[in-house]
């Protein structure tokens, strides 16, 4: 085909693929406004649509530091936080967001609670306004509380209806045990019954302050209106004094491998998830992995889909993927097959992940990988929205907003060597967790062959 | 501090002119090929990449019984080798080039996505002309991407309750229309289609003239224009495909059907036929349904989970398809919620709209949502490329898509009232509930 002309010389890799890097796409660096209360937020103007994204990230307000019993307690608070001020209530807060089709969200991941905000420029004064009053000012009443509560108990249970997420629930509870990354967004039947509307009020207190938060806003507005609103809405706030940054313990490596299998008779497929440790953000092991990933389990022609999907049609979908946090990382694994296509699923891929860490990939492989995250980069950061959350990510983790020229540098300078090293250290062969959902009468034996399996009802209570 | 948040309080601007400049009907260049193909270009610039989205009509809406889900595993199928590219070398060359794409099939067209950078053009548009009518269908890749569907739906039905009811009320409700399956098709179909069957239909649906291409992103104009016409150009057209010639005929009393099998919580559905996307009937449907089920300021919303606490959420709204489909209510009731109440609370929410209509409010909060949501669409490159193919499609013309806000905009509560009372009528009904069986707890 015609279109193969990038040969990259060795030798010249680094300035070469810094000069394509700029060529292609480059995130416009932002300008700085600090707030009265020193609450600092990125700015950029975008005119092409009448579109205003807003982020706030708050540090701290993830779940990262939530106490084992009061698990889901970080979600909870930024639930009852979007149920408004006390002189609101919620059903004005959506009748007026409804009204102008604006979103606001606010949800706690690990480490920060995310604030965002989008709609139309002509009503982002009055959206800023509501955003604002929520956050600064919730009222946290009773009855919103109880509804919350019973909402998530109930979603507890229709979890176990869908075997795709139910499997995901019960890898994170066996992979994570009571470290708080096993922590249910939702919250567990155990710390709902315990959780009152007093502990919420007193997360909210401790963790929720404008010290250490970071905003960004890109849209069609001028700088200085933007400025004037966020100071209206925010410039004043101060909130808790002494936030903790929110980082977690080191995240659990396992040391041989712990299967479960939980058995859904109804099942006519079964799902299975695997993981082990991965790398932190901004690790050097970042562009390797990213390229050695893509090949693996990242992309469509990737071993696991050509092997599962493409070759013996087993499955509609196989994936893997790093998820990174400040301070280490998680890699995992998943498909799904027809009950009794498990064993010889399973058995492909253990084959793969012993042979990506000893015979790594071919010098087309590794271009191939690398031209497919350049090219598909752009695209991730067409709109106000995904510009905004990638500021404040940027900034939050001290990553520099020159973080994707570097990274797509070092994605160019991966090598068939750096890309094998990343997965010798990073694929597991032996220590990991892996958990199957399906129906136990039907895959049991074919399991069997892989080690011992720990084995639960999916009607046992809990995950 | 904030005083004024209220409902009511809140401007009601006039609807103001919903399209951009960076979206004008007057920017994208309108070509047709001799062979039939129409082509809608749009430079833009902003990125260094391009999408090039290609529509057949085509779905399940033209499907008989035996092949149903043939639309879609064709679909599959175009990934999976011609005489010039090789099964999986479609992804393989594109990946390379830094391309990714996807497909889906619907009721009523099938569309290839894809999205690449710049400097893959040429091939990327070679390569889409020359599965038009290239495919093979390898008779080992045809079995193995059968397991594949087959997989699919084991994912998206017969492991899903919401799914599996859902696939049992549009069965119930539809009675003659090819509307009756859903777009995965049945299992025994899955199983059993024949290669010379799937290759007929592919003939006959694949052609230049049954199909839109647009691209939007960063390109010349005339240089795409002449490679379109290089690659694309010699494709030849086939005789018109055979019209849908089915009607559904008139609904005569309410339908039901109930699903028992082993679940935590149970599903609840409700569906009354609908208009088609194309008759004036679909803008007061469509701003009745979000006043009842868009957003959590939607009347059903509030009842149903704010107030009584029967479901945790609602969802819904009337269909978008080429034939008159469903409006429908989807409701996930809460564990042991009394799912007569639910049925009796949202006909007593229809009861008030088919007397009263809704509110000024409620029409221009509607109207709002619309725009806002057709500029959230408008961000990417994808989505300016989406919404034009599925407007071409779906309405016959792209161009309606820039006077779309002022049929919206044209209704009045007479008409929604008048709709309400055509469509919502026990004999149009058809009420779904998938009920736990024992055991589980």
């Amino acid at each position: 085909m015609k279109t193969r002309a990038r040969i990259v010389p060795i030798l010249i890799f680094f300035l070469l693929a810094a000069s394509l890097a700029q060529a292609a796409f480059k995130l416009p660096a932002p300008e700085k406004l600090t707030l009265k209360n020193g609450l600092v937020v990125y700015f950029l103007k975008n005119a092409e649509v009448p579109l205003i994204s807003f982020r706030l990230n708050l540090k701290g307000a993830g779940s990262a530091q939530e106490p084992g019993e009061l698990e889901g307690i970080a979600n909870l608070t930024a639930d009852q936080i979007m149920k408004g001020p006390a002189a609101m209530g919620a059903e004005a807060v959506s009748e007026a967001l409804d009204f102008m089709g604006a979103r606001i969200g606010l949800s706690a991941s690990e480490e920060y609670a995310g604030l965002s905000v989008d709609c139309l420029a002509e009503h982002f004064p009055k959206v800023l306004d509501i955003a604002s009053a929520c956050l600064t000012s919730p009222a946290f009443k009773d009855d919103e509380f109880e509804k919350a509560r019973k909402i998530r108990l109930d979603g507890l249970k229709s979890i176990k209806d869908n075997p795709g997420a139910a499997v995901r629930t019960y890898f994170t509870k066996a992979y994570f045990g009571t470290h708080p990354l096993g922590h249910l967004a939702s919250g567990s039947e155990a710390s709902l019954a315990k959780m009152t509307a007093a502990d919420v009020r007193a997360y909210y207190q401790k963790y929720y302050g404008s010290k250490g938060a970071i905003g960004a806003l890109v849209g069609n507005i001028e700088k200085d209106k933007a400025l004037e609103l966020l100071n209206a809405a925010f410039g004043g706030w101060k909130g808790a004094a002494n936030v903790p940054i929110g980082t977690m313990p080191p995240i659990p490596a396992p040391k041989g491998m712990k299967l479960i299998l939980i058995d859904k008779p109804d099942a006519t497929q079964a799902y299975w998830v695997m993981g082990a440790p991965g790398y932190a953000l901004g690790d050097k092991l970042t562009a390797p992995a990213t390229v050695m990933n893509t090949l693996f389990g990242g992309r469509f022609t990737s071993w696991m889909s050509t092997e599962l999907r493409i070759k013996r049609g087993l499955t509609y979908n196989t994936s893997s993927n790093f998820q990174t946090y400040r301070r280490g990382g998680l890699f995992t694994a998943s498909s799904y097959t027809r009950n009794e296509k498990i064993g010889e699923m399973l058995e492909i891929v253990f084959d793969l992940l012993k042979k990506v860490g000893t015979e790594g990939f071919s010098a087309e492989e590794i271009e191939s990988s690398r031209n497919y995250i350049q090219g598909q980069f752009p695209p991730t950061l067409e709109t106000n929205a995904s510009k905004a959350g990638t500021y404040v990510r940027l900034a939050f983790y001290n990553l520099g907003f020159d973080y994707y020229d570097k990274y797509l540098a070092a994605i160019q300078a991966v090598t068939q060597a750096s890309a094998k090293d990343s997965a010798a250290k990073l694929i597991p062969t032996t220590d990991f967790v892996l958990v199957v959902v399906g129906k136990a009468a039907e895959i049991k034996a074919q399991l069997q062959k892989f080690g011992t399996w720990t084995e639960k009802k999916i009607s046992d209570p809990g995950f | 501090m904030k005083k004024s948040l209220a409902l009511g309080v809140l401007f009601l601007f006039a609807g103001a002119s919903l399209l951009p400049g960076a979206f004008r009907k007057e920017d994208i260049k309108i070509h047709q090929l001799e062979n039939g193909l129409k082509i809608l270009l749009l430079e833009d610039h902003v990125i260094p990449n391009v999408a090039l989205y290609t529509y057949f009509r085509v779905g399940s809406r033209n499907e008989r019984p035996g092949l149903t889900g043939v639309s879609h595993f064709i679909e599959h199928m175009m990934f999976n080798g011609t005489a010039k590219v090789g099964p999986g070398e479609f992804d393989r060359k594109m990946e390379f080039a830094g391309g990714s794409n996807n497909a889906s099939t619907g009721d009523d067209r099938t569309g290839y996505t894809d999205w690449f950078p710049a400097s893959a053009l040429e091939m990327m548009i070679e390569m889409e002309a020359d599965r038009i009518q290239g495919a093979t269908y390898d008779p080992k890749v045809f079995e193995s991407e059968r397991q594949v569907i087959a997989s699919e739906r084991r994912m998206a039905v017969d492991n899903s309750n919401d799914g599996i009811l859902s696939e049992n009320v549009r069965a119930t409700a539809i009675m003659a229309h090819p509307y009756h399956w859903d777009v995965i098709g049945w299992m025994s179909d899955i199983q059993g289609w024949r290669r010379d069957e799937v290759m007929s239909y592919y003939k006959t649906y694949y052609a230049p003239n049954n199909a839109v291409l647009v691209m939007v992103g960063d390109f010349k104009e005339a240089e795409a224009l002449a490679l379109l016409k290089k690659y694309f150009g010699p494709v030849p057209a086939s005789p018109p495909p055979p019209v849908v010639l089915t009607v559904e005929p008139p609904q005569m009393g309410t339908k039901r059907v109930t699903i028992r099998k082993e679940a935590q919580v149970p599903s609840f559905q409700v569906v009354w036929h609908g208009p088609s996307v194309r008759s004036p009937e679909f803008f007061p449907m469509s701003i009745l349904g979000d006043a009842l089920l868009r957003g959590q300021s939607s009347r059903l919303y509030r009842r149903l989970v704010r107030q009584e606490q029967l479901a945790v959420r609602v969802g819904g709204g009337q269909s978008e398809n080429i034939d008159p489909f469903l409006f429908q209510i989807d409701v996930q009731p809460r564990p042991g919620a009394d799912l007569a109440r639910i049925e009796a609370v949202i006909e007593e929410e229809l009861a008030k709209i088919k007397a009263e209509g809704i509110t000024d409010a409620e029409i221009q909060k509607s109207l709002n949502m619309t725009r806002s949501g057709f500029y959230m669409g408008l961000q990417t490159i994808s989505g300016k490329a989406g919404q034009l193919a599925e407007a071409e499609i779906m309405y016959g013309n792209f161009e309606k898509l820039f006077t779309l806000m002022d049929n919206y905009s044209a209704v009045k509560n007479p008409k929604i009232i008048e709709a309400a009372k055509k469509f919502f009528t026990d004999d149009n009904k058809t009420v779904g509930t998938l009920i736990p069986l024992g055991g589980v707890k």
